[in-house]
Parts: C-alpha cells; structure tokens; sequence
C-alpha cells in the first residue's frame, strides 16, 4: 500500500514529481506509487524509481472524472502524502481529493518534507510579498509547479504498472475542447525574455522590443495588462501570480514597475535587468543591472550594442 | 430565473502590507481592507447575469468579525442581499474550514441554481474554496471559468484547463469559479453605494451552524510568514547619457554571458 502518491496528467511535470516524493520516502519509509493518464508517460515513470504505476484510462481526462478516482485510490491505499502536479487540471483535482480525505492542501508548495506525523511545506502569500511554512497534519496533499524540481534519473528497475478504468462524470458534459498556445510559442522554456509593460504607449510601439528581443535570441513576454486589459499579446505571454511562472537566464523588464503580482512570475530569474523611466519603481529593487530612462530611447540603442 | 450566490472573502490589501526590514516580519497595522479581486469578478458575473435576465444574486462571505466592513461594498456591486460569517476561527483558517463553514452556511440559507466563486483568494492563493465547496456539497464543481452563459437551467461555460480551452454545461445546482478574465468588475457608482445601504445582511452565527471543532480547526497550520526579500546585485545606470549606460548594461550582460 503506496503512501505516497503522485499525480499529473503533463508527462514532463509527473516525473518532476518522483523527486520530492523519493525524498519524502526516505523518512516515511513508505512506497510511491505514480498515477497519469498517458501510456508513455506511465512507462517512464516505470523506470524513475515509483514502486508502482498506475495507468488512468479516461475517455475525457477532465478534472471531474478524475478527481473521484484517484481519491478513492488514495483512500483504498491509506495515503500519506499526496503529491499533485500544479496545472489548473491538477489543483481542482487536488482541492476534491484533500475534501474527500478531510486533509490539508498546501498550493504551490517551494519545498517538502515530513517530521513526525506531519508535512511540512513552503510556500508564497500575498502574491508573492511573503513566504511561510505550512504544517499539515497526515494524510496532507499539496500542489507542485511545474519545474519546481527537476526529473530523477532512471533507478535501473521497472514498476508494474495497473490500468484503471475511469467514468466519466455525466452531470458535466464537454461540448468541445481546444488546444490553447498553438502559437507555438511556451515562454516557460524561454532562456531569455524580454518583458514588456504599460510603459509602452501603443501596440506598435512593442517593435522597439521585439528587436532587441531578436538581437538578444530572447522571447517576448508581458504583464497582465498588456494581455488581459490591452490584448496587446496573447494571455499564455503574460507573467504573474496567475500567468506564467519563468525562470529564465536573462529577465530583461522594460516599461514595467514590478509589482509584486507580476514579479512573483519571474523573481527567480538567474540575471534580472530593469529598463524603467521611473528611479523609484520597485522593479530596480529587484534587479540585477538596470538603466534609468526612457524605453523609447534606451531600446533602440541597447539593441544597436548589442548586434556590435 | 436563476438563484445564484456569490461567495467572497474580504482580505487584506496586500499594497498596504510592510515589511520589517529588521526581522523581515509583516507590518499589516496599516492595510486596509478589500473585497478580494478575484471574488470581484465572481460577485460582477452574477449581478451581470441578474441584471440581464433576471433573478436574484446574494452574497455569503466568512471572515473575522471584520468582515463586517465588507458589507456595503459587496452590496454595491450588485447582490440583493448579503449572508455574513465573522468569527475569531476565521483569521488561522485554511480552505478546509472555509469550505466547512460555507457549505454549512449554504445548508442553512437554502438551495441555489449556481454558486460562484473566485479563481481563488489575493491574500492565501489557495485555489480550492470552489472543488471543495462543491465535494461537501456533492454538487459538480466548473472551475477556471473565463466566460459563461446561463440558459434556462444549464450554465454554459468555457473553462480553462492550462493546455486547452473547453466548452462545457452543468445543469443546476452546481458551483463555478472565475477567472479574472472573464469580465472587469464595476467601480460602484454613487446610485449604487447609497442603493447598499438600503439592502439587507444577515449575520449567520458560527454555533449556529452545527460544526464540531475538528471541522473548524485548520489542517494546514500557517506558520512564520515573513517577507521575501530580492537579493539582487542593484547595479542600476544612471547618467544623464543615454549611450554611457547603454555601454555599460551591454558590457555587464557580456560579463553574465548573456550576449
């Protein structure tokens, strides 16, 4: 009976999962299993160090469907812990598992670990402005961000892998469903962004930094309001508590104050620059290299600079 | 005609809240506070809705007695009537009490077509009152809405699901939580604030709602919040000549190796 339990329905985010949950192992002495819902992806984890796979075949993997199932499995085999992979499919998952378990749930935990009967995790409040400890007492969940840890590597021995039939919830039917950030573009990868603000007067006006995104081989990305008030760029591009979280070589933030929504989604950038008119705007407090002045001015020349 | 209740949690502002540089500790003697943004957008989509088909809209909010101030403002933006839970359990709660108190809370007041929430909250971010509300209630639960129709007694919604958009109905009774997305809430106007006044509130007693300490005890204990701090290098150019600086942010990227 597996007490530690992960699950994601992304492949690259599941075997993300394995790391804190082989951690946790170590103390609570317990097997992991490892719940998705793609043959592959359940092939591999086979081989990342879960004691057991568990193959979820659903016709439509939406949250409502899932969610019972793999709660009942938890329940079935006495969980623990229950490791969940942070995407929106996974946090409504996530809060109906903790509800039927009558456990706590910590979102977007930073950091794990069990002492006595209980988990401990990090995490963010207040958009970002603090972070504090959560203490759950076990059987606990918690949601993971993708990225938060890297894939362990292979362990050399394979899993068994179990294939369980999921029904579907009737009360909820789906009309259709569309893949969403078909541009192409996943700014999450991105090594460099190029991050865009109000301090843009006009949509035009991004040009000057799509430039010095190409002279720099960086990706264009934004605040929430050139996404959502603006429409300026599509919303996948938008960085913040509730947009993108990035983790990039290079944040270049030009025209934007930083406010802590939004830098929340990048403050763990390896170098931050700021390029702002505005001496005073908190984004300077939280870079590394900055110029004070006019983006209108400054972008041309930066971009100049660097193709020399 | 749709019955529909909006849920809200009146948090602090977090612009409002300092940070001690000495210890790092949270000063939040001077924040205000707000209804937060996100249940914004739940309590505007459901006034939109009544405001354009008819129907009634109420409001049902749990917080420390504070969340008293919360009621005119809540009434501004649209509900008929406003359902309030102010106790002391509310300041170290977590989603499983809230979720315990507002669906007691619901049991209580009675039954209603749609309940919205938020995508989740501006202080704690948890994202679960909706799943949650829904799991106790056994009612089926949409969640990341960025748009939505209510037609007879489907709710017609197109939910986000981080690699796809999906178009999906629910018959009532059911819960659905918004994104900020899905509409701009309204600054209330000057009608709208003295129209508050004359609606009414009801105060809903936590003893009144037949929950044992266990359900009102928090599973996720928060402890030692303290601010986070940027340690960055803070090399910022700033010199009357463009070029001057622009020579030297170009050199400290070559020095990173980022050109």
């Amino acid at each position: 009976m597996p007490g530690i339990i992960v699950f994601s329905e992304d492949g690259a985010l599941a075997q993300q999962l394995l790391t804190p949950a082989l951690e946790l192992k170590k103390t609570l002495a317990q097997p992991v299993a490892a719940i998705t819902i793609d043959e592959n992806t359940a092939k591999t984890l086979a081989t990342l160090g879960a004691d057991s796979v568990v193959l979820l075949k659903a016709e439509k993997a939406t949250p409502e469907a899932l969610a019972p199932e793999i709660a009942d499995f938890c329940a079935r085999e006495s969980a623990a812990v229950v490791l969940i992979g942070g995407t929106q499919r996974g946090k409504h998952v996530a809060a109906q598992i903790a509800a039927k378990l009558q456990a706590g749930l910590t979102t977007d935990a930073k950091t794990l670990a069990v002492a006595g009967n209980t988990l401990q995790c990090t995490r963010i409040l207040y958009a970002g402005l603090a972070i504090c400890e959560e203490e759950l007492q076990l059987p606990a969940v918690a949601t993971i961000p993708a990225r938060t840890f890297l894939a362990p590597a292979a362990s050399g021995s394979a899993a068994s892998i179990e294939t369980l039939e999921v029904k579907p919830d009737t009360r909820i039917t789906v009309d259709s469903s569309t893949p969403i950030g078909t541009s192409g573009v996943d700014i999450t990868a991105a090594h460099k962004l190029v991050s865009v603000g109000r301090g843009f007067r006009k949509k035009e006006d991004l040009k000057l930094a799509e430039e010095l995104a190409a002279a720099l081989d960086a990706e264009i990305s934004c605040t929430r309001g050139i996404a959502e008030d603006e429409h300026w760029l599509p919303l996948e591009r938008y960085i913040g508590i509730s947009g993108q979280i990035v983790k990039p070589d290079l944040y270049l933030a030009t025209g934007l104050s930083g406010q802590v929504q939004h830098m929340v989604g990048c403050r763990e950038s390896k170098v931050i620059v700021a390029i702002n008119n505005d001496e005073r705007a908190p984004i300077f407090e939280a870079a590394d290299y900055g110029i004070v002045g006019d983006l209108y001015q400054v972008l041309p020349l930066l971009t100049a600079a660097l193709k020399n | 005609m749709p019955k529909l209740l909006a849920c809200y949690k009146w948090t602090l502002n977090e612009q409002d809240i300092k940070i001690n540089p000495a210890d790092l500790s949270l000063d939040s003697s001077r924040a205000k506070g707000k209804i937060s943004d996100f249940d914004r957008n739940a309590i505007e989509e459901a006034s939109l809705i009544v405001e354009k088909q008819g129907g009634t809209v109420d409001a049902l909010s749990y917080g420390t007695p504070a969340v008293k101030q919360s009621l005119k403002d809540a009434l501004s933006r649209g509900p008929n009537k406003v359902y309030w839970v102010g106790d002391a359990s509310a300041e170290n709660a977590d989603a499983f009490v809230t979720a315990n108190v507002l669906a007691a809370a619901i049991r209580k007041i009675g039954s209603y077509d749609f309940i919205f929430c938020g995508e989740g909250s501006t202080d704690m971010f948890y994202q679960q009152t909706g799943p949650r509300l829904a799991q106790l209630l056994g009612l089926p639960c949409i969640s990341y809405v960025e748009k939505l129709e209510i037609e007879g007694d489907v709710l017609k919604a197109t939910r986000k699901l981080g690699d796809c958009l999906e178009q999906v109905n629910v018959k009532a009774p059911a819960v659905v939580s918004v994104l900020s997305e899905i509409n701009k809430p309204r600054i209330p106007t000057l009608k709208q604030v003295l129209g508050a006044a004359k609606k009414p509130n009801e105060e809903i007693k936590v003893s009144d709602l037949g929950l044992t300490p266990a359900q009102l005890s928090p599973k996720a204990v928060r402890k030692g919040a303290r601010g986070f701090v940027m340690n960055r290098k803070n090399v910022i150019y700033k010199e009357s000549d463009a070029s001057a600086n622009v020579a030297k942010l170009a050199a400290s990227l070559a020095a990173e190796g980022l050109r």
